[in-house]
């Protein structure tokens, strides 16, 4: 390549004033020359130039590195228009090598008034020294030199695109090349954002997609939510990352298309569908908090509300008497078998029967304490127990049904009330409060037996009494089985030999069973009424 | 209709405003390295510009090869630190070539202010980096010393190659006496060091 030596400063200084030829102008002859004449040329001379000195000391050309399809196009253009050269040559230098002005291959004696440099100017980093000679034949006509930082003097055009309307959104088609230069794709990702402009009326949308990949083929981007029957105008262009100053591509509008007549009949119908959703939403919501409860909702309106009725309403019935159920009381005594879990009670179970319940559901039974049973260890242990053992709890016998054995007798009578079942308890009775050995209670330590004064107890009155089976009275006091002391003097009943035991009912039962009637008038003689159909006796 | 476009117009320069100056608050912050380098870097290359255009064609004969250092961070997997440690070097140096008392008789003095102050800037912001990252490394120190042993070594010398380039620059206008021709031809090379440097510390800093 040739190398052409430095340019002398008088290049940069080429006059675009045409230059008049030596052999047009007139030759004085010696005998015209005077003072005078001199001095008028030189004076002529200097206006001439001092007229094109502001074209002289300006650039002549315009010179400018643009990044095109990923080309590095350097181009160029005469700012004196008069001036047509017929072609022209390009050198360049690099400030940081010593080397002289090189000769572009490519872009000698061309025609055209640019050149691709995307090969040679590769370094972003370098300061290039270009020089462009217009020649018009063999006369060099301008040169031009500049300095070249491609990181702040190049411009970059913007790529090449198409817009395609669909409905409801536009398909912007970037075109790249598809051998695009290496050097340019990373030059694009380093220092480029690509972006996409959209105008609306007064309205402007930017869109910055990223490009990931080989950047080469079409890119397509889609710009969605846009307004029918709209005009939509777009640009596409790069925009460098120090915020230089960017080269917009010319606008590609287009007006999106509108609702056709059976786009109208299909809004109607998904406004139809619409409403219809709205209304099951609705309407389940009501469903679904009247189940959970959180919405009460009555069928009937309360009667003070319900004006049909009216005649009713103002002359309200009178509200039908309270009907009253006539109680029968049917009384039961009941006994209940204190259950020792020491030994065997379960057979006693068997003989025991049900227990009787009166008309008016009462049931009566007695409570049995430790003491009592100690009280029942001084009667006489030969003789068979008698005693009457109360249950507690879950047995419970009524005496009216039960078998003469349960109730203690007298001494005397004992021996008739006697059954097999009582055969293994022990009928003493003794002072609650003594303290005397319970030696018999050992021996029927399974037994618990206390003593009720019948006389200190109420007992319900029987008024109609028809039902034989009622029995009068067994004591339905509680005795606290913890501290047996606390209970009642009314309670205890001395016993002596011979007394009676402390149970009349006992015995009244008996005397019942054999002559029913008596009994009842004797009770009814010792008994006082405290009201309520209780007695107290 | 017109509401809207007015309105945005209304706040578009108080919001230009307070976003310039989060930016600059925000990449004073030490973690933002690239984005101050990013800011810092572009500013002062585009003073640099505005001082040598155009560039004198009568100069060209006296251009010279300084012979930039490019193997600087090249070899090894460099850490932030060696980062901040070779811009500070570039830095500080480019100021001590702008602050020199000839400098003022070539260049216009604003444009020779404002490229001295975003220098100063930038050494500032640097030192107090790496100060930091000292603390932050007192504890690992012992351990740093057996691995990085090899880095710090690198780090002196890249430094020396730094220092030894931008003295070739020193004794060019020395030996050029400071012309016109030498002040521009040495703030062509500056201009040209910053950029190589930034786009490498860049990218490495990316790649983090």
């Amino acid at each position: 390549m040739p190398v052409n030596p430095l340019p002398c400063c008088c290049d940069s200084q080429t006059t675009n004033a045409p230059i008049p030829k030596v052999e047009n102008l007139p030759i004085p002859s010696p005998a015209h020359f005077s003072f005078p004449s001199i001095a008028f040329v030189y004076i002529s001379l200097v206006f001439v130039t001092s007229h094109a000195l502001p074209d002289f000391l300006e650039k002549p050309c315009t010179l400018k590195i643009t990044l095109r399809n990923f080309q590095s196009i350097f181009s160029w253009e005469l700012k004196n228009h008069s001036i047509v050269p017929t072609h022209y040559t390009l050198w360049y230098t690099i400030m940081s090598k010593p080397e002289g002005m090189k000769m572009v291959e490519g872009c000698t004696n061309i025609t055209r008034p640019f050149c691709d440099l995307t090969d040679l100017w590769n370094n972003m980093h370098e300061t290039y020294i270009p020089r462009v000679v217009a020649f018009k034949g063999n006369t060099e006509l301008v040169s031009c030199v500049d300095s070249i930082f491609l990181p702040l003097n190049m411009s970059f055009d913007p790529p090449d695109f198409e817009i395609v309307d669909s409905m409801g959104h536009i398909n912007v088609i970037v075109k790249f090349p598809y051998n695009a230069p290496k050097i340019s794709v990373d030059r694009l990702r380093r220092h480029l954002s690509l972006v996409i402009e959209q105008r609306s009326e007064e309205i402007v949308k930017k869109h910055k997609p990223k490009i990931t990949g080989n950047v080469t083929g079409d890119f397509v981007y889609v710009l969605d939510k846009l307004i029918p029957n709209t005009n939509y105008c777009v640009s596409v262009y790069f925009e460098p990352k120090n915020l230089r100053a960017v080269i917009r591509s010319p606008l590609k509008c287009t007006l999106l298309p509108g609702l056709e007549p059976e786009s109208s009949e299909s809004a109607i119908i998904g406004g139809i569908v619409t409403v219809f959703l709205i209304a099951t939403v609705f309407i389940s919501s009501i469903v679904t908090l009247k189940r959970i409860g959180y919405i009460y909702l009555r069928y009937n309106l309360p009667d003070a509300l319900n004006f049909y009725n009216r005649p009713a309403w103002i002359f309200p019935e009178p509200p039908p008497l309270e009907a009253v159920d006539t109680v029968d009381v049917i009384y039961i005594n009941r006994k209940k078998k204190v259950r020792d879990y020491n030994s065997d009670d379960e057979t006693d179970s068997e003989d025991e029967t049900a227990p009787r319940v009166s008309a008016g559901g009462y049931t009566r039974h007695g409570l049995i304490t430790k003491l009592l049973t100690q009280a029942s260890t001084s009667l006489s242990t030969s003789k068979e127990s008698q005693l009457i053992d109360l249950d507690v709890g879950e047995d419970y016998l009524s005496e009216a049904e039960a078998e003469p054995p349960l109730v203690p007798e007298p001494s005397s009578g004992q021996s008739e009330c006697a059954s097999g079942p009582y055969d293994r308890r022990e009928s003493e009775l003794q002072d609650p409060f003594s303290e005397e050995d319970n030696s018999s209670t050992e021996g029927s330590g399974d037994r618990i037996i206390f003593n009720v004064n019948l006389n200190s107890v109420f007992v319900r009155a029987l008024d109609n009494d028809d039902d034989g089976d009622v029995s009068p009275m067994l004591p339905e006091e509680t005795v606290d089985l913890e501290n047996p002391d606390e209970m009642e003097s009314s309670f205890l009943i001395p016993r002596e030999e011979g007394m009676p035991p402390p149970f009349p009912s006992t015995s009244e039962e008996h005397l019942e069973s054999e002559d029913a009637p008596s009994e009842k008038s004797d009770s009814s003689e010792s008994d006082v009424d405290i009201g309520d159909g209780y007695v107290m006796r | 209709m017109n509401a809207k476009p007015d309105v945005i117009r209304k706040c578009f320069w108080p919001i230009c405003l307070v976003g310039l100056f989060l930016t600059s608050v925000l990449s004073q912050s030490c973690d933002l390295l690239y984005v101050h380098l990013n800011r810092v870097t572009w500013q002062n290359l585009k003073l640099l510009s505005h001082m040598s255009n155009p560039f004198p064609v009568e100069c060209l004969k006296e251009k010279k090869a300084f012979e930039l250092p490019q193997e600087i961070l090249s070899h090894t997997q460099p850490v932030k630190r060696h980062i901040e440690e070779a811009f500070y070097e570039i830095s500080s140096q480019v100021f001590n070539i702008f602050s020199q008392h000839a400098c003022k008789s070539a260049w216009d003095e604003k444009h020779l202010k404002q490229i001295q102050i975003g220098l100063h800037q930038q050494v500032e912001y640097l030192e107090r980096c790496l100060e930091e990252e000292e603390k932050e490394s007192e504890d690992m120190k012992q351990m740093e010393e057996k691995i990085s042993g090899s880095g710090d070594r690198e780090t002196l010398l890249n430094n020396l190659k730094l220092r030894r380039y931008f003295n070739r620059l020193g004794n060019f206008l020395k030996d050029k006496k400071y012309s016109q021709c030498a002040w521009e031809i040495v703030l062509v090379e500056i201009r040209r060091c910053v950029f190589y440097y930034f786009q490498k510390f860049t990218t490495l800093l990316r790649k983090k």
